[in-house]
Formats: structure tokens, sequence, C-alpha cells
């Protein structure tokens, strides 16, 4: 009993919380764009790669990792802006938005996708680990570098809150997401807070990809690995909120994680998409309202 | 004056061909491989090997007097494809022999469109045990070793470092994966090892820590893995951020640890044992002269494409000598039982099933390449003939 705790449960845990952290980064820029633009970003695991395929080639040209955690949103920003006053704001108008904006999004990931293939070819690539080795308490063998990354991914996820809660800033984002028109009338300067909110989204992801690169490899098809769960995530935790999407990122991945030990991992998903479409039919709002009206 | 020339063209036309005829008619083959997409890397060196053989048995007099002339077409790793552009060759271009193909499935597709027009076929790169195990045929040939011989020598090998070691067994859960981990693990009982577990894990599985529990707890010496890709990146990196590497050595299938995913894996593909058919690492002097040839010829390394496709021509010189022709009925009698060299030493055409014995590797992985450890000899490795066809 001991050693199955020890050996199997722990780490288990460790794992479906480092995956969760960084599924809550995801999840949060794919939160914040949909509850303050009311725009389904289909192309957030794209961005999530863009991230992780800028770390590798600036990894390679001799930049250590730390400074690749802030180089990569640094750099994914005025990305971010630019895709957003370019291409979304145009369709943002449209009668049909939310349909408009979702073929728009899906098809630039798909460009993103191809791009990223001609550039970097289709093999995988991955940096080395820069923590690696792994601590054992009370028995149990735990991985230096996913201990790290619950840590900053945590510490990530706390200032996204304090930010959009607790900051001037915070305060015009969830006033243009409340009302539009009232928070342009009383000098939010909408357009580019609409532009800065999608541009931090995407700093997110890219940061996301940047901490999964060690462990989970660099590819062009890597954004399709997290999309479908971030967008669960956000379903059940309740779109647009950032509270919600951290519990339910918590709780997914480890329903995940601790039922493949018992199932095969195949079926592991099915259960967390049961969960959404539960969800969806007894709370259709999830846990938390949306930003701006809870 | 456009019909003068019309005409002239017509006498110098048919003045070639008479002249042609006149010496030895050269004997073609026809190579039906991928000169492109996902697998065009390997007909590159299909076509290295082969177009280097025929160089120099040509300059050395060529086979009875003539020279070979090869034909290739693109089969586009696509079995349809390969028997369309198979037909071409043997009714068009009337070659007198075909080999090239690549993909198991073009093999098994062209192997009965030969049987159906009386010609001989020879893979020099299909993997696949069923073409020279149930679904052999009596007009196609093995030259290279197939999956089962690649298994049986690093069971051999297994079996010598690591005598009665417990195996813990993952394959990609799928098809290949679970014949694969079948095939090693009935090869481990045969040598006296024992099983500490198998699991399988779905193609793409973003993680294997859940089976890392089950590993630990089992302690066993040796991992088996036929995952392949990407998989092997995250499963290999993962074993090593758990610490599993350290007193476990991994084994695994050929396709497992390749030049597309080795940097990748990086350190933690350090210490990989496989069983392979050639390496251009292989000490002998044939090979050295072998090797040395082919980087003249194409600034490259040959691998085990290129090496036996290279070793395919000289087979059916022997072959063709030994008949004195290159009739389908006379030839197949002579590839039957035929004993040659090739760059992995002598190889012999097992007249039962036509599978080719040779002598094989065991590589591992040392500072980012790989290094040949062991050699297993070709009677340990074949594995019986199940052929009943012919």
């Amino acid at each position: 009993m001991l050693e199955y705790i020890q050996f199997v449960l722990a780490p288990q845990v460790v794992t479906g919380l480092a995956l969760g952290v960084a599924v809550i980064l995801v999840a949060l820029g794919l939160t914040i764009i949909f509850g303050l633009l009311d725009v389904i970003n289909m192309s957030h695991g794209e961005f999530y790669a863009m991230g992780a395929f800028i770390a590798l080639a600036l990894g390679q040209v001799g930049l250590p990792f730390w400074a690749l955690l802030i180089a990569v949103p640094l750099l994914m920003l005025p990305i971010g802006y630019v895709v957003e006053r370019g291409l979304i704001q145009r369709v943002f108008n449209s009668p049909d938005r939310h349909v408009t904006t979702l073929l728009l999004t899906f098809g630039f990931g798909l460009v993103l996708e191809d791009g990223l293939r001609l550039i970097f070819g289709p093999n995988p690539h991955r940096p080395e680990t820069p923590i690696p080795g792994a601590i054992e308490i009370l028995g149990t063998y735990l991985p230096l570098y996913r201990l790290f990354m619950v840590g900053f991914g945590g510490l990530l996820i706390l200032a996204t809150a304090l930010i959009v809660y607790r900051t001037r800033l915070g305060a015009m984002v969830r006033a243009a997401a409340f009302d539009r028109n009232m928070a342009a009338s009383l000098g939010v300067p909408v357009e580019k807070v609409y532009a800065g909110a999608f541009a931090f989204g995407v700093a997110l992801a890219g940061i996301a990809g940047v901490l999964l690169a060690p462990i989970y490899s660099v590819f062009p098809t890597m954004g399709r690995d997290f999309i479908l769960l971030a967008f669960t995530v956000i379903i059940v935790g309740g779109m647009g909120s950032i509270g919600g999407a951290t519990i339910a990122g918590l709780f997914l991945t480890q329903v995940q994680a601790i039922s493949s030990l018992y199932i095969s991992p195949v079926w592991a998903d099915p259960i967390v998409f049961a969960i959404m479409v539960i969800m969806l039919v007894v709370r259709p709002r999830g846990l938390k309202g949306r930003l701006g009206h809870a | 004056m456009q019909s003068v020339l019309k005409t002239l063209s017509v006498l110098l036309f048919a003045g070639t061909l008479s002249t042609s005829a006149l010496a030895a008619d050269p004997i073609k083959i026809g190579v039906v491989t991928p000169l492109s997409g996902t697998y065009a890397g390997i007909g590159q060196q299909v076509r290295w090997g082969l177009e280097l053989a025929t160089k120099e048995v040509n300059a050395a007099g060529g086979v009875m007097g003539r020279q070979i002339e090869l034909i290739f077409e693109d089969e586009e790793a696509n079995p349809s494809v390969a028997v369309q552009k198979a037909e071409k060759l043997f009714q068009v271009s009337k070659v007198d022999f075909l080999t090239g193909t690549v993909n198991s499935g073009s093999t098994l597709a062209v192997g009965q469109l030969a049987e159906r027009s009386g010609k001989l076929i020879a893979t020099t790169v299909s993997f696949a045990d069923s073409i020279t195990a149930d679904k052999c045929s009596p007009n196609v040939f093995r030259v290279n070793a197939r999956a089962g011989q690649q298994s049986a020598a690093l069971a051999a090998w297994m079996s010598k470092e690591k005598p009665k070691a417990k195996v813990f067994y993952l394959g990609p859960d799928y098809e290949m994966g679970r014949s694969t981990v079948a095939a090693f693990k009935s090869n481990v009982d045969r040598v006296g090892g024992e099983s500490a577990g198998e699991v399988f894990a779905p193609l793409d599985s973003k993680d294997y820590t859940q089976y890392f529990g089950q590993l630990r707890a089992a302690r066993p010496q040796v991992l088996y893995t036929s995952v392949a890709g990407n998989d092997t990146v995250r499963l290999f990196t993962q074993l090593q951020e758990f610490g599993l590497l350290a007193n476990m050595t991994v084994l695994g299938a050929s396709g497992t640890v390749t030049a597309q995913n080795i940097s990748a894996i990086g350190k933690a593909a350090e210490g990989f044992v496989t069983g392979v058919g050639y390496s251009a690492e292989v000490a002998s002097p044939e090979n050295k002269k072998f090797v040395e040839a082919f980087r003249a010829a194409t600034k490259s390394d040959p691998d085990l494409y290129g090496a036996d496709s290279y070793g395919l021509i000289y087979a059916y010189k022997a072959a063709v000598e030994k008949a004195q022709s290159t009739e389908t009925d006379k030839l197949r009698e002579a590839l039957r039982g035929l004993k040659w060299s090739t760059p992995q030493g002598e190889k012999t055409i097992r007249a039962g099933d036509h599978q080719a014995e040779q002598v094989m590797y065991v590589v591992r992985v040392k500072d980012g390449k790989f290094g040949v450890v062991a050699e297993v000899s070709g009677p340990d490795a074949i594995g019986a003939d199940t052929c009943t066809r012919f």
C-alpha cells in the first residue's frame, strides 16, 4: 500500500499538477480573449506551438532557459497585438461575429502550423531539461523540473488574476468586457484594450510553450495537443472566468492523471469530455460567471 | 522538306536499333522506388546503392559480357502506383528483373504482379515478416533482414549480456506495436528471460508517467519498447526525468530511435540498444571498401537500405552467371540457396522461403551515435521457415 502511494499515486498527482498548470496557462489566454472580445480563438494552440519554436530557435543561438521565459512572451506580445489589429478587428463588427472569427482564427491556425513546418521541418525537436534530476521525498521520486513548473506556473496564474482584478489596467479590461459602449464613452481606449488583451493571452500561451517544450518536445502539430483540453477547461470553469479556469484546470487534469492509472489513457479523455457535457447540461455558464459580469 | 527530315530520322532511328542489336543487349533491371514524398530519403539510398554496384559491375565487364541498365520509376510509396509502374516496366520496357519497392504493401502487390507476368522481383528494404512467411511468393526474394531477424538478434544478445533478465514491455497500442512486442517476448521466452509486465500506450501519448509506477515496482533489468517517432522522444525524456534510466537497459525495435528523432531525444538516448541488418560502422574490410566508395560517389554515408540494395546487384550477377541465363525459371533455381558476398559478409538465400540469411548486428547509442556492440550469426537470427507455398 505504502509502495503504491510512493511509486504510483504521489508522482502521478505531481505529473497531473504540472500538466494542470500548463493547461491553465493556455486556457487563461483563451478565456480572457473570449470573456473580453467574445471571440473563440481557434489559433490559440498554434500560438502555444509558436512560443515553443521561438524558445527552441533562441535556445539554439545560446539564450539560457531563464531568459527565454522573459524573451518569448515579450516577442509574442507584438505578434498578438498585430494579429488582433490586422485580422480580428477587421471582422469584429460583422453581424455573425462568432462564426466569422472562429473561421478566421481556425484558418490562421492552419497557416501558422504549416508555416512552422516549412521553417523547422516535420521532425520533433527538444531543448534539454533546464533543471535535470529529481528529489526523493518520503520515498517518492519527484522530477525537479515538474516541481518548478508547478511553482512558476502557479505564480503566473496568481499574477494574471491580480492584474485583471486588482489593477487599473484590469479594471479597464473588465469594464470593456462588461459594456463596450459605456466603457468607450468613459474614455477607455476599447480597441487598444482588445488588442492588448489578445496579445496578453497569446503571450501566456507562448510561456506555456516554453515551459512544456523540454517535457513534451516541439513539433509543428503540437498546438493540437492541448487545445481541446483547454477549451474543456474554460467551458467547465465558465467562459471568461479566471478563477473558474484555474479550478477546472486543476480538477480536470487530476481526473485525467488519476483515471489513467486505472483505465487505458484512451478512456481518460472521454471522461474529461463527459464532465464537460454534463456541465453544459446542468450548469451551462460553468463554475463561475463571465469576466466583468461576476 | 519536312517529309525528308521525317524519313531521315526514321532511318537514323532504325540504324541505332540495328547497331545495338548487334552488340550484346544490356540486361535491364527495373527499379520501382519512392523518389518523392515521405519515403524519398529511403528511395535515395536504394538508388545510390544500386547505381554504385551497377557502375562497378559494368566497369568490370558486366554480367556474362552484358552491361546492366537500371530504369527508375517513382512509386510514391503507394502500392497501387507501384503496381502501375511495375506493369509499365514489365510490358513496355521489357525489364529482366525488378527491385526497389520500399513499403511492405508495395512489395506484396508488385510480387503478385510479378507472378502473373512470369518475372522475378527482390526487395532490399521491406521489413514485414509476412513477405517471406505466410504471404511468400515463388517470384519474390528478400535480400535484407526481416523484422523477426532483428528481434531474434537482440534477444540473443540480451541473453548473453543479461542472462535471465526481467523484461518489461511497453509498446504502442496498434498492430505493429503489439506484433513487435509479441515477437520479442517469444524470443525472450526462448532464451530464458522473464516477463515483468507489459503495457500498451496509445499513439501520440503526451505522458507515459502513469505506467512508471508499475515499471518502478516491477524492478526490471531491461525495458523493451517499440514506440516510434515523437512518442520515443517523450517516453525516453520522461524516463530520464523520473530517474528510471539509471538501473535499466532500454532495448527497442529498429525504428524506435532513428536519424529523425535521435537529436531530439538527446542524452536520454544514450545506451539504447537495437538489432539491425547493417551499420556503416561494421569493421570488415569489405564494408570499409564499400563505405569509402559510397561516400566518394554520393557524399553521404550508406544506411542499411543503401547497403542491401548494393548487395542485390551482386546477388543478381552471381545468380545469372550460375544459371547462364536471365530466364525466370532458371534464375529462380540459381537464386535459391545462392551464397554471395556483400558489405555485411556472405549472405545466403534460403531456398524454402526466399529469405536472405545474414549476420545481424546489435548496435548501441554512444555520444549520440550508433556503434556496433555485437554480431549475431545468421542461423541464430533467421528463425523458422514458415512459407508453405513452394
